[in-house]
């Protein structure tokens, strides 16, 4: 006989009392791992398509800079543009390592499939260290080189001519097929920009500018530079590291819900611990006073009804853990829906610290809840509780 | 029989009592569970206490049980004055020197019958898988070791009771109406098995209204109205 048969044994009296019992703590731990997990997951993930955009800071148009520059990272058609000519000014700022300019432009096919089309110059591969292109860059007029999503949806290969989706009857040939990124150039036709200032009608104009400094740690002088430019009133400059902590700031609000429901849910499992060990104490109080009377001292009755509590936790922990797992997927798709601005990745990614947060506050809720009832079967005199009409001793 | 014996309270008696009080509240009205009630039960003993209902047999048990003190008076226990003890001393005295047997046996009903049996060595934190063997043989219930409390008769139910109550090999066992809740024919056999217990030399005091039982005894306190009776 051990203590942990002792109280495992418990699960046989009220088996339906301890599974939903459990499965409240469960429900707990699988919103509180969704909020951790997606928490991670998007901080990883912004950073991921950050880090993959190559730059350190983006130049945009004026209007919201972070609504421009989530455009940037997922690609679209954008509502107004930048004089090529600022390109010039920008370059001619001290600590530029390299000014990437860049036309987007996004055109829906038949089916309603967007295809997004970039143009830049050869300077990109410079930002790009993370590209890897099977064939080359675009050279010369009419070359493209595809994402590897788009390569995959198109069964496109290196050197074949294509018509470019969304155009009028425009064609391309394919000089290069990029290796998957697993960030949005995935998914991106790149052709050179003069030839998207051709075909989407917007010569001498450009949506963003990709800088890279020579000396990261000079950001807040080449920030300071590049609004002090004569072209500095007609554009955003927006430093990479702001706009990750502005667009982690968007989702607050949604973390928020998650946060909010996860509490909720841990407020609603501890009161139902509590309850149902409450329950347990006045049923067995008969019981506790024949424990009494055989040898059992306070903390001995105080321990058995505690740890049936953190069995319930432990094992609610578990399970919540494991449904979490299952339901990421559900969960992810859910959030995409809800966001604003979702980065390419998974959105739920789990850490080893996730799953230990997730036990630790089971038990602590545990602890919390199993204190009351455990403390009042503690305290019960012998004599008391073998006089009580509860129980069946 | 015997009532009050003050020349006993000399050493050897294993249970001594003097002038034993016991009152409690309820609500307004105090009840004087015992009175000046004084014994002396030695060592290797039957001794039955019997009385009518609410004369004080259960109180006078639960206080020679280290269950509940006394409000005046002095009761000594293996010559242990139990109203000067605290609450873990009076525990561990329990846990010691006492084994206890109830009228409604008191088994927990998830446990085999092995494991009700090892149950008071858990709070004594000892192991016991031997000794616990050795009493399902002298209670005759080897056979049963892994069933339930529910798919045992009433008799058997005690038997196990009984070898719970000595599995920490006590130096007195308190039975508290251990035939009430039994026929004739098990009760009989509850009443072998004290006697063997008193072969062995165990103290023994129950709580009867078996005549049997009573009949066996060499000695017993009689109680009416919380005095003990000449």
């Amino acid at each position: 006989m051990t203590w942990i048969l002792l109280s495992l044994r418990e699960w046989q009296r009220r088996p339906l009392r301890m599974s939903i019992t459990t499965a409240g703590v469960a429900l707990a731990v699988a919103a509180l791992w969704s909020l951790l997990a997606f928490a991670h997951g998007y901080k990883a993930g912004l950073r991921n398509d950050l880090d993959k955009l190559g730059a350190h800071i983006i130049v945009v148009p004026k209007g919201c800079p972070y609504d421009a520059a989530s455009l940037a990272l997922h690609g679209a058609s954008w509502p107004c543009y930048l004089k090529a000519e600022y390109l010039k000014q920008v370059r001619a700022v001290q600590g530029i390592a390299v000014a990437a300019p860049v036309l987007m432009n996004a055109y829906f096919d038949g089916s309603g499939a967007q295809t997004v089309y970039v143009g830049v110059e050869g300077n990109m591969l410079r930002l790009k260290r993370n590209w890897h292109v099977n064939g080359h860059f675009p050279s010369r007029a009419g070359e493209i080189l595809i994402g590897a999503d788009v390569a995959q949806r198109h069964m496109w290969r290196v050197g074949q001519a294509v018509r470019l989706p969304g155009t009028d009857n425009k064609r391309g040939v394919v000089s290069g097929i990029l290796a998957p990124t697993q960030s949005a150039d995935d998914t991106f036709i790149h052709l050179r920009l003069a030839d998207a200032q051709r075909l989407f009608g917007h010569r001498n104009e450009l949506t963003h500018i990709l800088v890279q400094l020579q000396d990261p740690n000079r950001m807040e002088h080449a920030v300071a530079e590049l609004r002090g430019c004569g072209a500095g009133f007609d554009m955003n400059v927006v430093p990479m590291a702001h706009l990750f902590t502005t667009i982690g700031n968007v989702v607050n609000s949604t973390r928020a819900l998650l946060a909010g429901i996860a509490f909720v849910a841990f407020l609603v499992a501890g009161a139902g611990v509590s309850n149902s060990v409450m329950m347990a104490v006045a049923e067995r109080t008969r019981e506790i006073g024949v424990m009494r009377a055989l040898g059992a001292s306070h903390s001995d009755i105080f321990r058995l009804f505690w740890s049936q509590t953190m069995q319930v936790c432990l094992l609610g922990a578990a399970g919540g853990v494991m449904f979490a797992l299952l339901g990421a997927r559900v969960v992810e798709a859910w959030l995409r829906t809800r966001l604003p601005f979702a980065p390419s990745g998974s959105l739920v990614q789990p850490e080893a610290a996730t799953t230990v947060i997730c036990f630790a506050c089971a038990l602590f809720i545990g602890s919390v809840a199993g204190l009351l009832p455990a403390w009042r079967a503690a305290r019960l005199a012998p004599t008391v509780a073998m006089n009580a009409q509860g129980g069946r001793a | 029989m015997i009532s009050s014996i003050p020349d006993e309270y000399s050493e050897g008696a294993f249970i001594s009592a003097e002038n034993l009080c016991k009152t409690y509240r309820r609500g307004i009205e105090e009840v004087h569970a015992l009175r000046d009630v004084s014994f002396a039960i030695p060592s290797g003993e039957l001794v039955a206490v019997v009385g009518q209902s609410g004369s004080g047999k259960t109180t006078l048990l639960n206080l020679m049980g280290c269950m509940d003190v006394p409000t005046s008076g002095v009761l000594r226990l293996g010559g242990q004055n139990i109203g000067q003890l605290n609450e873990m001393a009076r525990t561990r005295l329990r846990r010691e020197q006492i084994g206890f047997v109830f009228q409604h046996f008191g088994l927990l009903p998830t446990l085999s019958v092995r494991e009700n049996i090892a149950l008071p060595a858990l709070f004594a934190r000892r192991r016991v898988q031997q000794r616990v063997d050795e009493l399902l043989e002298k209670v005759r219930l080897t056979h049963r070791r892994d069933h339930r409390p529910h798919e045992l008769s009433g008799g058997e139910m005690q038997r196990v009771a009984i070898a719970r109550a000595l599995v920490n090999s006590p130096r007195v066992l308190l039975a508290d109406e251990p035939t009430g809740n039994l026929d004739s024919v098990t009760g009989a056999a509850v009443i072998q098995i004290f006697q063997e217990l008193l072969r062995d030399g165990l103290t023994i005091v129950v709580v009867t209204h078996n005549a049997e039982l009573a009949a066996v005894t060499k000695r017993q306190l009689v109680l009416h109205d919380g005095k003990l009776q000449p």
